[in-house]
């Protein structure tokens, strides 16, 4: 089975199974609403850090993809 | 050089952003002899209740270029990378966003373009939400010292799930495709071809594909675990993978700490050689193609004022943060990051 079509199938998964999740009710959410509990809260940051990695290595994307050019060649 | 496509945020959904302006500057020195000075100035301005305005300019200043560029250029190679970009985020209803925005980044022998779509989508009573979207990339390397100038085009999609758990974790779960055509190869970067040097020659084609599973946990004593991993493999047979994990905790209201390890391994691309003999179809001296594995450490201190703090508002943060890379070819790099987030007045 290609990646793509075993993506397809987890995704499948993880979206019937996140409907069988108990929900959070709001007044439930004080430590979610922390910064530290949201993906890349500080995008800026997130941005840099991802260019230089992508730059010096050979994956890249997943987290957010970045602008092309180095500039230390 | 990186392919290119813009991060315009997170794909979780975010509803609490305020007006605010962030002002950070990096400085990046590696053994390569690279010392790049990097500040960046971020607005983010509600125009109306359902549209967002996100500006952002950003400036690479090399003071030392590279072992490749001292090859010629004995004292190094002053170089400036200049990157603006803009993106709309408007709330098509109170459960879904879409985000248009466009990059460009200009700099000697390179120029990058990108154009960005996303939207995303809450469910389950906003547990659940739910992100897609698409980039196209259209980036310009010029073979210097020559003056032609090559074309490489990038398509990007990609897909994330963000759910809520507990009341104490939030799970996301990604997948990323990237199809990237044209010059690929680096003008700069030389191979070892029958004991001479020349300008690597990589197939013009090249598929990614990345999964990526993130997990936040609410921990006691006002702390939090941050775990990120990402499987990556590509058609030029590079697999990768990488997990990075961090903690962060508040001494104080006011003041929180992180420390950070990431892990990273790759396989070399099925054309790496460290040296090639005879007429090799492709071959290639990029750094980025060969196995390797490296490590990043990490350390971080934020600040938030309650008052107001020298001729800051009050909510304004203060962030330092160093971080030291060393990967197993010898590679290693040094980074420091100070910035300045001002609020501008709450939505």
């Amino acid at each position: 089975m290609s990646l793509l079509c075993r993506t397809v199938v987890l995704a499948g998964v993880m979206g019937l199974s996140a409907q069988g999740c108990a929900t959070v009710q709001p007044w439930q959410r004080g430590r979610l609403a922390d910064p530290c509990m949201t993906f890349d809260s500080d995008a800026g940051r997130v941005a840099y850090q991802t260019h230089w990695q992508e730059a010096r290595e050979g994956a890249a994307g997943g987290f957010g993809v970045q602008s092309g050019g180095c500039g230390c060649k | 050089m990186g392919i290119g496509v813009s991060a315009l945020e997170g794909a979780g959904y975010v509803d609490w952003a305020e007006d605010e302006l962030n002002v950070q500057f990096h400085a990046f020195q590696d053994t390569r002899d690279a010392t790049i000075l990097s500040p960046t100035i971020e607005l983010t301005k509600d125009f109306t209740d359902r549209t967002t305005l996100r500006a952002k300019f950003g400036l690479d200043a090399i003071s030392a270029a590279s072992d490749s560029c001292v090859r010629c250029h004995r004292p190094g190679a002053r170089d400036t990378r200049l990157l603006a970009g803009a993106s709309v985020i408007h709330k098509l209803s109170d459960d879904t966003k879409l985000t248009v925005g466009a990059e460009v980044g200009h700099e000697n022998f390179y120029q990058a373009t990108t154009v960005i779509a996303q939207i995303s989508k809450r469910l389950n009573k906003g547990n659940t939400t739910v992100a897609g979207g698409y980039s196209f990339s259209l980036n310009r390397p010029q073979l210097h010292p020559a003056q032609r100038t090559e074309n490489q085009f990038a398509s990007d999609a990609f897909a994330s799930l963000t759910h809520t758990l507990t009341k104490t974790t939030v799970a996301q779960f990604g997948y990323e495709i990237a199809q990237i055509d044209g010059y690929q190869s680096s003008p700069f970067l030389r191979a070892l071809i029958n004991g001479e040097r020349a300008v690597g020659v990589s197939p013009d084609s090249r598929t990614r594909q990345t999964l990526s599973a993130r997990l936040r946990q609410a921990l006691p004593l006002d702390s939090y675990l941050e775990t990120d991993y990402r499987h990556y493999l590509d058609t030029w047979s590079i697999h990768s993978n990488s997990l990075q994990v961090g903690l962060s905790h508040y001494l104080t209201r006011q003041l929180l700490v992180n420390v950070s390890y990431r892990w990273y391994q790759q396989t070399g691309a099925f054309f790496f050689a460290p040296e090639y003999f005879g007429n090799p179809h492709y071959f290639t001296g990029d750094f980025r193609l060969q196995p390797f594995d490296s490590s990043l450490y990490g350390g971080r201190v934020v600040y938030t004022s309650r008052g107001r703090l020298l001729w800051l508002p009050e909510g304004a943060g203060l962030t330092a943060e160093y971080e030291f890379y060393r990967s197993t070819t010898g590679f290693q790099a040094a980074i420091f990051t100070g910035g300045v987030r001002i609020p501008l007045g709450n939505k």
